[in-house]
């Protein structure tokens, strides 16, 4: 699904998937063919995570042969992961012990966070069914931010705990995350729960937090290096120990979500129609939004706040696909994996040896390709 | 067409919102296969009614039985394998194509299975033919014409195989050509004896095509009974404060044109 790549073999794959995708949307055109749809869709599904799973592990490799250090051959690179393993990690040499200690577990984080943010936004998308909606619109990474800023502010006041701050500044985002939910949660169910008062909800929530956040930062201006990658999003802090914390979680409820793709589809021809097929509406949203507010703050706790893949990669799923979650969940997963490794690649290697936030490099890729896609499929996405 | 026991039947009906009771107490039968008209003013209750009868509303008193069962004991899934509901309009919806669409209407047979079974799809591709929906169902929703997109959502209840379907509204948005082509869809239903139970405020049409109209206002039943009888000038000015002609044309079916509105006295 890495729409942003294009060369050597994998562009025959693209071709196919290409031809696929356009015939499923070539909409306009009445259709004589007498196919099955299902075994159509069933096809599709595994085309989407047989060309995933491709390209995630061709951006894997290169990803594991890159550094803000230097670039080594893709060989090299795989036959060094391959021995690091063999020895269980120890004793390694320089080479390997770069690919296994430094890169491998920023790339295990950034797969874990693309699928979870793109899928997180796939949902409330769905759930809150606003085109403009990410998955921070509960006013989770502010909460997440506010708490984490917190945190790594005072962690000094508490010398024993300093020591613990690469566990501390995330569990306060966690914390942080959650709580902000849980106030956008009461507030918008108190107004009547309407996708407006969501909306609406999540803006005063995450205005409050990012306020004290402001005051916080305000008030200690000297103490902020700590945070400052926080803030634009980086897996430059990524260590083995926190890549699983952020991977294994993120991708279970990746795919734990996946479960309701059916659901999904019942909920977007709307909350009274989906109630009328049998749908328990209310339990449904509420589930599902806390997966997606735990997932994203899951997210955010570890990387920090990286903006846009929740957004676009759920809405090129959709442009592509149709909508049918049952193909846009997974190949958001797929497509935000991926993306969020390119992204992390180019962040590595423009300014190497110094990187990039890598939030505005998921940005400055993204808006080409998403304007080029809603310039063409714009008028049949809203009707 | 048979006279055994009715396909729907509800007593004492009734509903509040915040202390205004929106129907008083509504009975009536539905004998099975008919195409049932239900009309009346703005905000007279039919909507209301519909909704309580699909459990929309879950909070009404009296009891409502259909096909012998009680809808007060059943759980919604199964509520949604007697009862299918027809909005007014298509929502919002990304994008969703034709096929979609009428797929959801199978989601409470298979229900936790992620993919529907071929069974399910030759039931929607059936619908789609009977529809004339067949050759666009790869078409997005929004980019259907009025009277396809209506079509589209009569199929997806059709696929609920359902005993009572309830249609809002089908023609509001429409010209009369897609008029008359919904509800010869629609009375072609019921003549496959599906109770169709339809609001809407073209008393022509109503008159044209039901079987049997209940006349409501402010919550209760005026007048039920057939629509060639029961639509009257009289009953028009009782029910909507509206001077009509009642007249009947050629073929001997019942028009209603509508002349002025009376103001209303001490109410």
């Amino acid at each position: 699904m890495g729409k942003e790549e294009g060369s050597g073999p994998l562009k025959g794959v693209i071709g196919t998937l290409r031809k696929g995708v356009r015939s499923m949307n070539d909409s306009m055109v009445p259709t004589d063919d007498t196919r099955s749809e299902i075994r159509i869709k069933k096809r599709r599904f595994r085309v989407i995570l047989l060309t995933g799973t491709v390209f995630l592990l061709a951006m894997f490799l290169i990803s594991i042969s890159i550094s803000s250090g230097g670039i080594i051959p893709i060989t090299d690179a795989f036959s060094s992961l391959v021995s690091a393993i063999s020895k269980g990690g120890e004793n390694l040499t320089t080479e390997e012990l770069y690919v296994f200690a430094s890169r491998l577990p920023r790339v295990v984080a950034a797969i874990g966070v693309g699928a979870g943010l793109a899928i997180a936004g796939c949902m409330f998308q769905a759930l809150i069914r606003n085109p403009l909606v990410d998955p921070y619109i509960t006013g989770v990474s502010s909460g997440a931010g506010c708490l984490a800023v917190a945190a790594s502010t005072t962690i000094a006041s508490f010398g024993f705990l300093a020591g613990y701050s690469s566990y501390i500044i995330p569990i306060a985002a966690i914390v942080g995350g959650l709580l902000a939910f849980a106030f956008t949660l009461a507030v918008a169910e108190g107004a009547g729960g309407s996708a407006t008062n969501y909306i609406l909800a999540g803006v005063i929530v995450g205005f409050a937090f990012s306020s004290v956040q402001t005051i916080f930062l305000s008030l200690n201006k000297d103490n902020l290096t700590n945070v400052m990658w926080w803030l634009y999003g980086s897996f430059g802090n990524i260590t083995w120990e926190n890549a699983f914390l952020v991977m294994i979680p993120a991708l279970g409820i990746s795919v734990i979500a996946m479960l309701w793709a059916r659901e999904f589809n019942v909920f977007m021809s709307g909350e009274d129609q989906a109630k009328l097929l049998g749908l328990n509406v209310r339990k449904f949203k509420a589930i599902m939004m806390v997966i997606a507010s735990v997932l994203t703050s899951v997210c955010v706790a570890f990387v920090g706040v990286i903006g846009f893949v929740g957004l676009i990669v759920p809405h090129a799923c959709r442009m592509l696909l149709g909508s049918d979650h049952r193909l846009i969940m997974p190949a958001s997963i797929v497509l935000g994996a991926c993306l969020m490794l390119f992204a992390d690649i180019i962040a590595r290697v423009v300014i190497s040896p110094l990187e990039l936030p890598v939030g505005a490099i998921t940005a400055l890729i993204g808006t080409p390709v998403f304007a080029y896609m809603l310039v063409r499929r714009g008028r049949e996405y809203d009707g | 067409m048979t006279d055994e026991k009715p396909m729907m039947e509800i007593r004492d009906l009734k509903i509040s919102f915040d202390g205004f009771e929106a129907l008083h107490g509504v009975s009536f039968d539905v004998p099975k296969g008919k195409l049932v008209g239900l009309i009346g003013p703005n905000g007279c209750g039919k909507s209301t009614m519909m909704k309580c009868i699909s459990k929309l509303h879950g909070h009404w008193t009296g009891t409502i039985v259909i096909d012998g069962e009680d809808t007060a004991r059943m759980r919604p899934p199964d509520v949604a394998k007697v009862v299918a509901n027809v909005p007014a309009e298509v929502g919002s919806i990304y994008g969703m194509s034709v096929m979609d669409m009428v797929m959801l209407g199978r989601y409470p047979f298979v229900n936790r299975v992620w993919w529907e079974s071929e069974e399910d799809e030759k039931v929607v591709r059936e619908a789609l033919q009977t529809f004339g929906l067949d050759h666009y169902r790869r078409k997005q929703v929004t980019l259907l014409s009025s009277g396809e997109k209506q079509r589209t959502l009569i199929a997806k209840a059709y696929v609920q195989n359902p005993k009572v379907m309830l249609v809002d509204e089908p023609t509001s948005h429409l010209d009369m050509k897609y008029k008359l082509e919904v509800m010869e869809y629609l009375q072609k239903m019921a003549r496959n004896d599906m109770t169709v139970m339809v609001a809407e405020h073209d008393i022509s049409l109503m008159a044209r095509y039901c079987d049997l109209c209940i006349i409501m206002k402010k919550g209760s039943i005026v007048t039920i009974g057939d629509p060639k009888e029961v639509i009257t000038e009289d009953l028009i000015r009782e029910v909507y404060e509206v001077e009509s002609c009642v007249g009947v044309d050629r073929e001997g079916e019942i028009y209603v044109l509508p002349k002025r509105y009376l103001r209303t006295e001490g109410e």
